[in-house]
């Protein structure tokens, strides 16, 4: 045996790490969620008030946009650019693991669903903050997120008011990332004559299988808007995909 | 499992995963979900039997300080920690001795993995080195890390984590229990040890809450390379030890009671329920000839952990 001696002390030394460890494990899949959540509280609870009035709904410019509806610029590790994922995704976890020898969430992506993350390891960009989890050694802390922001991407304003849903998108097939507390969707949508042809889910990263929100994308084409129904209980997935599709939309002006 | 209503298995890490919660609902099935994403995440990263996972490529870049991901950091970290606390007796640097040993396929595709590393036969988890700074790990010689204790007991751990929020839980991954708050009755959960040489029949029985139960016994994996033994091997030796027909090991976390329980295993009896109590778990440990040797607070009663 290595280490003989101290009993009680080892002891603790390691259940305390085994528990900050899965801490560690945990919060650090749920960070990407949890700062979209922020983000997005505010955001969600103004974008699509439940009684809409019918002008409503349609692109919003991409400069309208808020902020923290694009994944991929400002954030750290919590933006989510697809195709940087399979190696990009150690480094940029690594730089956000530790600082502090036992638990560090670290800010993070790899949400459990989404399960990979992010983008290429930028040394600068990546440790936003590694907040320092509560320490950890006690076993009963069930749910181990605090509420700290991690990645701060200035939450913008609620979308500008809408433009009237007149076509005239270029052709071609667009990708648009969505966030919502629960995670990101990624939308395809496909252009032809001006006019929106398709929509589907490119992607889906929240932690809830898109099956529930499965009936929405050809509403886009049918109403020729993102303007997608309410799901009641997947609200946030819902709101992802209309996120994702006005950013997709965006870059078909 | 007794009492968690319905259950829902799914094939991982080589085995099968029951998840039941009491209270099912919308949000529960939606956690259990996400319980058994954690199960496919960390196997997706710390599988030895996928050349692509993180682990593998990790193995494959010697000498480097390599970033890696939380989940291979924490599991190596943890892994290394116990080494270092069972003087060597749990080290996760036997993945070339296992291999040689013919336990070098993948589950699903039965597909045979190999690292292709050239281990020297002294290689030992001081061979390893985390950064925590950094978030790197470094293999300063070429190995092949297992992680097979520890990242089965990490996915129960994360999924435990997962299904908190519904109090009254089990996991079973292949052995590895963690059982949440009571069971559909309101009581204790019920968790029999089986007699490792009589597959019908328990040798103990724990009332536990809010805790984990693993076992490591010689019947589960025996080698299929033809050598005599199984799938524990003492890395001091290379060797399947003899002594201990199975070892348990009650803890407030899966991976800490999987690691210890191999430990324990490889320990032998004496040395490995001295092991168990200074770390201030509980456990049993039964040799071949089914004799028993507990730590001093398994008799008592129940093992409950009120969260």
């Amino acid at each position: 045996m290595a280490q003989g001696g101290s009993g009680k002390k080892t002891a603790n030394s390691l259940v305390a790490m085994s528990s900050a460890a899965v801490l560690a494990v945990y919060a650090a899949g749920y960070t990407r969620t949890r700062s979209a959540a922020q983000q997005l509280d505010a955001q969600s609870a103004e974008r699509r008030p439940a009684n809409q009035d019918p002008s409503r709904g349609t692109p919003l410019s991409a400069e309208a946009r808020p902020a923290a509806a694009t994944p991929a610029a400002g954030e750290s590790a919590a933006a989510a650019v697809p195709a940087a994922r399979a190696e990009a995704e150690t480094a940029a976890v690594t730089a956000t693991i530790a600082k502090v020898p036992v638990a560090v969430p670290a800010p993070e992506p790899p949400a459990p669903t989404a399960s990979v993350a992010a983008q290429p390891f930028e040394p600068s960009a990546a440790p936003a903050e590694p907040k320092v989890e509560a320490p950890t050694g006690s076993i009963s802390a069930i749910m181990p997120l605090t509420p700290a922001p991690v990645a701060p991407a200035p939450v913008a304003p609620p979308p500008a008011p809408v433009t009237p849903v007149v076509a005239g998108y270029k052709d071609g097939r667009y990708l648009g990332w969505g966030t919502s507390r629960h995670g990101d969707i990624q939308a395809a949508v496909v252009i032809e004559g001006g006019r929106i042809a398709s929509a589907t889910i490119a992607q889906c990263w929240t932690r809830y299988s898109c099956n529930v929100i499965a009936h929405l994308p050809p509403q886009v084409a049918q109403r020729q808007s993102p303007d997608v129904d309410f799901v009641s209980g997947a609200t946030q997935s819902a709101n992802a995909f209309y996120y994702g599709v006005v950013d997709a939309l965006s870059k078909a002006k | 499992m007794n009492g968690a209503s319905p259950a829902r298995t799914e094939l991982a890490m080589g085995t099968l995963v029951s998840i039941g919660v009491i209270c099912s609902s919308p949000e529960a099935e939606a956690a259990i979900e996400r319980a058994f994403e954690w199960f496919r995440e960390i196997e997706n990263r710390c599988t030895r039997f996928r050349e692509s996972s993180e682990l593998m490529q990790l193995t494959a870049r010697c000498g480097e300080a390599v970033p890696v991901s939380a989940i291979l950091f924490e599991a190596v970290r943890f892994a290394l920690q116990v080494a270092e606390e069972s003087g060597g007796a749990f080290d996760p640097t036997v993945g070339h001795r296992m291999e040689a040993r013919g336990f070098d396929r993948e589950h699903r595709t039965g597909e045979t993995i190999r690292s292709g590393v050239e281990a020297a036969g002294d290689v030992s988890y001081r061979d390893v080195e985390v950064d925590p700074e950094r978030g790197t790990i470094t293999l300063r010689r070429p190995l092949t890390l297992d992680l097979g204790a520890v990242a089965k007991g990490l996915a129960v751990d994360a999924a435990a984590r997962e299904l908190a929020p519904f109090r009254d839980f089990a996991i079973d991954a292949g052995g590895d229990l963690y059982l949440g708050g009571f069971n559909a009755r309101g009581e204790p959960w019920s968790v029999g040890i089986r007699n490792p040489r009589l597959e019908n029949e328990l040798i103990h029985s724990l009332r536990v809450s809010n805790q984990a139960v693993c076992t490591s016994g010689d019947y589960e994996r025996r080698t299929p390379a033809g050598v005599d033994g199984h799938h524990i091997l003492d890395p001091r030796t290379g060797m399947s030890p003899p002594a201990v027909a199975s070892a348990t090991v009650v803890a407030p976390g899966a991976m800490l009671a999987d690691a210890l329980a191999t430990a324990a295993f490889v320990l032998g009896p004496e040395a490995g329920i001295e092991l168990l109590e200074r770390m201030g778990v509980e456990g049993l440990i039964v040799t071949g000839e089914l004799k028993r040797f507990e730590t001093r607070g398994l008799g008592s009663v129940e093992h409950i952990n009120v969260a």
